[in-house]
């Protein structure tokens, strides 16, 4: 697809072109050196920290083998995909009729609830009182529900979506409704098949939200079997800084700092992929596809 | 001024005498309820999980005003009023703290969204699918580092007697700078950083919304004659400043939030005048302490700020852009 | 309604929520901490607690159902996981003890002081804990017993005639758990104590031909040596005479302890003076003294500069890169079997020598203060009113048995260690080598032997800590610098467990390190004028006077400073 029509053609997208390269790089370079530093071996990285180029050959996988192999990698990584898996679902269940509920602007009592939600976004009034309601009052301590439902709704992303589908034009939901159609109906047949990148975008918005939570696990799971990965994680990159006697530091075949590096790479993992299998459906004008009747 | 009130009271009067009864405006609004039943319908679940979860916390956040003892819980614990506010107001580091805060949010809102949108915009107007594609994933990667990693590349890149940046000043003969521990830079370490790391994850969804816009708006301007740089200029910015303006107002009303995990891991104490913010502070004094009434106290105070805040900012917005969130 | 209207209706209800908050605000009730009794003063002595005739033991009671126990204690090892559901250790206490144990891991860290401290807002904490703080482990113990939610293990020590033997036999430090007379909690075996000090490379000063330095003087000289005079041969200009990095652990830090030391102040708290001059150290006209010094030192470069900024991790990442020729460590983190390899294969002619508390211009010598105390641990009142107690102490007992000592500290016989001809630990022999108790695979299963298991005795430490061969063949022996360690002048400072947080804590702390770090690097200017301000601002904004006085008074109440 590439179009040449005319000459201000060229010029434009060499400046746009080329602002996106001088982004690409100033991201890549940093993140570039994560990854060496996690394919560095133990003794390169004892003389002096790493190098920025290395050959394949000299990487090793020393501190992959360590996260992979370690004991509790894998039931942590299917308790992080439950959790993501079930958040993002009742996170979507809750949002998306909220959000339609409010994007119709003949909706009394609409600014109310608006006001409403609002009040409880900026009044986030902190750990402990959450903590009484969620471990005390619902009894809900090592169960995965304390993490799973008190953040299923984000303000943000509420409001974001209500302005999409306040965007969706009214004459698509009219015709609907001439046609005999209620307003569920209206929701289920058109608004949300026009509405897949939104429901996309807030829906990986919401997973990467859950999939990266160490801190109400930590909280309310005491159960080792039931803690996700990022609990794993933050007790590989912190809990050295805090164990002043180290009685022993085990004969690694890995750095510290690899093993870090790592940690973070295999558990940023999934959310890459994730996310260009969600471009393929991100495709122009998909929002707005049948206008034209 | 009187010839002011005086039409004013005309005007008010006449509104009032148009006004129909009590009871057409009940039986209206029953209508009008009975039409939208389904949305009502619709909020059932979502209102239900706001009561239980965001309005109980709210009920259990007294103990902002309490000495809150675990055995007597949230209600029977003694009342105490405004002391953790004071604690809170009298630190010696205050109005420190609340400098910068303020000026580390919106330092990151003035120079990150800016830069988010060109990036989306940019993204969006490139013809070369792959490499779109590519600077697209690549950029947003950075957002799922933790801080803990990037505090080592940070390190990496600024130390005064090793890092890369200092190195290049050494070769040509000038002096280290410490930029983490020198309160001359390190706020913009801060929010450089930030930019570096959450730009790309901003972007998803301003282009989202460029996406949502009608390309046949595109076609019809290009016909027209309009060059690249108009139809952004008309169409493409246009198109999400809704949701430019949605972000802006609701950074601002958590604008007291600026950032705790980056701050709490880059700063030291040779910078705390320059970095401590309302939120390590209360890490120090109030969770470690025992003293959560006193971190719950705060959070409230945000709260207040914040709220201010948000209503100002939308009576802005309804002003210039007409949007308003109500 | 038009817009506006809504708008401040929410605002108007914000508002008036607020005014009735303010209006119903009764008087504050008074709360008092409760006095701290008498313990017996920290320099006798330590008396046996068990009576000249032992009790006759009490049979391991077991009733007929067993009991669920829960058991929130830190990991020794961070890294690793909780021991497996179908551990030997947790099958030997449900048969012989009769125990349910659950045992769930506090994080290191604020994150586990966080998770305590919910718990404790829930009145849910687990049976028997640790008692994690970050700042001071009486004060929380304090709290707790205020907010009523822990009991009283004065009757537990009566079942457990074994560990009390073993463990809780240090008097001095159980008493800093009495409140009110009450026993309020178990203070455990600190890990080795005394443990750090300071090395010096000892093929730096034989290259630049040097002696062994004994003075800050010559100290300093050397390590200016140490920075200038490229004492690694490289060609570049890539070392410091000294290196370390600032903790909070309060003054100038356990890395620079030994230098505020050699002018008599090496701690926060001025422990020299135990009499109604007792105070914070920064009074006292040496410490100014030691801080020009230390700021000199600064400015001669001979200190890696990111000091002020760097954390263990970063630090501990630096030395075996050869930067440094002088610095303050921990013996195990030194010269342990896989500690040290990292510096030996960059440097395999590298010899580290321990170097003995340095003189200051007065003659005077700390190597550092010391006061640490072991893990605390404390027992629920709910737990205690469901009659979990003495099972407890059952459990406590049997941890400290032979049994229940070999299993939870090191492994099973034969599979992860095995008993030299002298009874010691040793892993030489094992069937299999990755099994061995020290093996990272394997750490899992004794995660709580620094917490709970490890008693200090000769025999464990020749275990934990064997000598072992560097790569040139030189004998690198842990011991040998702990011992070397252990033996210098310390202050002892154990008393300031008993002084009590002032409430505005995080700001004093804040405002003494801004300064003192401030000065020592230079962002500042010191001189006696600058020193007196500092000192005056610290009483008239941040109330140190307050808090010395009240310290004095805790002190004084406790018998260990003179009226």
């Amino acid at each position: 697809m590439f179009r040449l029509g005319h000459r201000d053609e060229w010029g434009f997208q060499l400046l746009v072109n080329g602002f996106l390269l001088l982004v690409l790089i100033i991201i890549v370079i940093p993140l570039w050196r994560v990854i060496m530093t996690s394919l560095t071996p133990l003794d390169v990285y004892m003389r002096g920290g790493t190098p920025m180029f290395q050959w394949p050959w000299e990487w090793s996988f020393a501190a992959y083998e360590q996260m992979l192999t370690h004991p509790v990698f894998p039931r942590a990584t299917l308790n992080s995909v439950i959790i993501t898996v079930c958040g993002t679902a009742l996170s979507l269940f809750l949002t998306v009729p909220l959000a339609y509920s409010l994007s119709c602007r003949t909706l009394p009592g609409r600014r109310i609830i608006i006001a409403l939600i609002l009040f409880t976004f900026l009044f986030h009034v902190g750990l402990i009182p959450v903590y009484l309601l969620v471990a005390k009052t619902l009894g809900w301590t090592n169960n995965i529900l304390a993490v799973i439902v008190p953040p299923a709704v984000g303000v943000t992303n509420t409001l974001v979506m209500m302005r999409f589908f306040e965007g969706i034009p009214e004459e698509i939901k009219e015709s609907a409704r001439i046609d005999g159609a209620n307003d569920l109906q209206v929701l289920w047949q058109i608004v949300l098949p026009l509405s897949k990148p939104i429901l996309l975008t807030i829906g990986l918005f919401y997973a990467v939200h859950y999939w990266n939570e160490f801190f109400t696990p930590i909280l309310y799971l005491n159960d080792q079997k039931l803690q996700p990965l990022p609990v794993l994680l933050r007790n590989i990159l912190i809990g050295q800084t805090f164990s002043e006697y180290v009685d022993y530091d085990v004969t690694r075949a890995a750095s510290i700092e690899s093993l870090k590096s790592a940690a973070v790479l295999l558990t940023m993992l999934p959310m890459v992929l994730v996310y260009p299998w969600i471009q393929r459906h991100f495709t122009k004008g998909t929002l707005l596809g049948g206008v034209k009747e | 001024m009187s010839q002011y009130t005086e039409s004013w009271r005309v005007e008010r009067a006449a509104r009032q005498a148009a006004k129909p009864s009590l009871g057409t405006q009940v039986r209206r609004l029953a209508i009008a309820m009975w039409k939208h039943r389904w949305y009502y319908l619709l909020l059932i679940a979502p209102l239900t999980y706001y009561l239980i979860f965001r309005y109980i916390p709210i009920w259990n956040a007294q103990i902002a005003f309490k000495e809150f003892y675990a055995l007597k819980g949230v209600w029977d614990s003694p009342w105490i009023g405004f002391k953790h506010f004071e604690t809170f107001f009298n630190s010696f580091y205050f109005s420190e703290l609340l400098i910068n805060t303020i000026i580390f949010s919106t330092a990151k809102l003035i120079f990150g969204l800016p830069i988010a949108v060109i990036l989306a915009l940019a993204i969006h107007e490139s013809r070369f699918l792959l490499f779109r594609s590519l600077v697209q994933t690549v950029t947003y990667l950075p957002h799922f580092l933790s801080w803990v990693i990037m505090y080592g590349l940070l390190l990496g890149l600024l130390s005064p007697s090793s890092g890369l940046i200092n190195e290049v000043i050494k070769s040509f003969g000038g002096n280290p700078i410490a930029f983490l521990t020198s309160t001359d830079w390190f706020r913009q370490v801060v929010v450089l950083s930030d930019i570096w790391k959450e730009t790309g994850w901003s972007t998803i969804l301003y282009l989202a919304a460029l996406l949502g816009i009608n390309p046949e708006l595109y076609e019809a301007a290009a016909v027209d004659g309009a060059s690249r740089w108009r139809r952004i200029w008309h169409i493409s910015i246009p198109g999400i400043v809704p949701v430019i303006i949605l972000v802006t107002m609701l950074r601002l009303g958590t604008i007291l939030d600026a950032g705790f995990q980056q701050i709490w891991v880059l700063y030291s104490v040779p910078v705390y005048s320059v970095g401590d913010i309302i939120d390590t502070w209360v890490y120090r004094s109030g969770i470690l302490d025992f003293q959560f009434s006193l971190a719950t106290a705060v959070g409230l105070f945000k709260g207040v700020i914040g709220l201010i805040l948000i209503l100002a900012a939308n009576e802005v917005a309804k002003r210039w852009a007409q949007q308003s969130l109500f | 309604m038009s817009k506006p209207k809504i708008v401040f209706k929410v605002a108007l209800f914000a508002l008036v929520l607020t005014l009735i908050a303010v209006a119903c605000a009764p008087a504050p009730t008074a709360t008092p901490v409760p006095a701290p009794t008498q313990p017996s003063a920290a320099t006798k002595p330590a008396p046996t607690v068990a009576p000249t005739v032992p009790p006759a033991p009490k049979p391991i009671d077991t009733p007929s159902k067993p009991v669920d126990i829960e058991m929130w204690a830190q990991a020794t090892s961070t890294q690793a996981p909780a021991p497996p559901d179908d551990w030997i250790g947790y099958k030997v206490i449900r048969e012989k003890l009769n125990i349910n144990l659950k045992y769930v891991i506090i994080p290191t860290g604020a994150d586990g002081e966080t998770k305590l401290n919910a718990a404790a807002a829930a009145n849910a904490l687990p049976d028997f804990f640790q008692a994690v703080s970050t700042t001071n482990a009486r004060n929380k113990i304090i709290e707790l017993t205020k907010q009523g939610l822990i009991a009283p293990v004065d009757d537990l020590l009566k079942l457990m005639p074994t560990r009390v033997k073993t463990h809780y036999n240090d008097p001095a430090a159980m008493d800093l758990m009495k409140i009110d007379g009450k026993q309020m909690a178990f203070v455990e075996v600190p890990n080795l104590p005394r443990r750090e000090g300071l090395v010096i490379r000892k093929d730096w000063l034989d290259k630049l031909g040097l002696k062994s330095p004994t003075t800050i003087d010559e100290l300093f000289a050397v390590a200016k040596a140490f920075t200038e005079k490229d004492p690694d041969g490289n060609g570049k200009n890539d070392t410091y005479g000294l290196g370390g990095f600032f903790d909070d652990t309060g003054g100038p830090g356990s890395r620079f302890a030994f230098f505020f030391g050699a002018y008599g102040v090496p701690d926060l708290w001025d422990w020299e003076r135990m009499d109604s001059n007792f105070g914070l150290s920064v009074r006292r006209p040496e410490f100014y003294k030691a801080l020009v010094e230390f700021r000199k030192w600064n400015e001669a470069k001979v200190i890696d500069p990111d000091w002020a900024t760097i954390k263990r991790d970063e630090f501990r990442i630096r030395w075996p890169q050869g930067r440094y020729g002088i610095m303050w460590e921990d013996f195990a983190a030194l010269a342990m079997a896989a500690n040290y390899p990292k510096f030996d294969k960059n440097f395999p002619d590298g010899e580290w020598a321990p170097l003995p508390a340095p003189k200051g211009p007065d003659g005077k010598a700390y190597y550092g203060a010391y006061g640490a105390i072991g893990a605390v641990f404390a027992v629920s009142k709910k737990a205690m009113d469901a009659g979990k107690g003495p099972a407890i102490a059952r459990l406590l007992e049997w941890m400290a048995t032979p049994e229940g000592y070999y299993l939870c500290g090191f492994g099973v016989e034969g599979v992860n260690y095995l008993l030299d001809k002298d009874g010691v630990v040793t892993t030489e022999g094992l069937p299999d080598p990755t099994k061995a108790w020290t093996h990272e695979s394997m750490a899992r299963y004794t995660q709580w032997r620094n917490q709970l298991i490890f008693v200090n005795d000769p025999k464990e430490i020749k275990a934990r800590y064997p000598d072992h061969k560097s790569i040139k063949g030189r004998t690198i022996s842990p011991m040998a610098f702990y011992n070397f360690f252990s033996t210098q002048p310390w202050l002892n400072s154990k008393p300031g467990q008993l002084i009590v947080n002032p409430p505005n804590r995080a700001d004093l702390q804040r405002f003494y390190n801004e300064n003192f770090q401030a000065f020592a690097l230079g962002t500042k200017p010191l001189n006696e004028q600058t020193w007196a301000d500092f000192l005056k601002a610290l009483d008239t904004n941040l109330k140190a006077n307050e808090w010395e006085a009240a310290a004095r008074k805790t002190l004084q109440d406790a018998g260990i400073l003179k009226k």
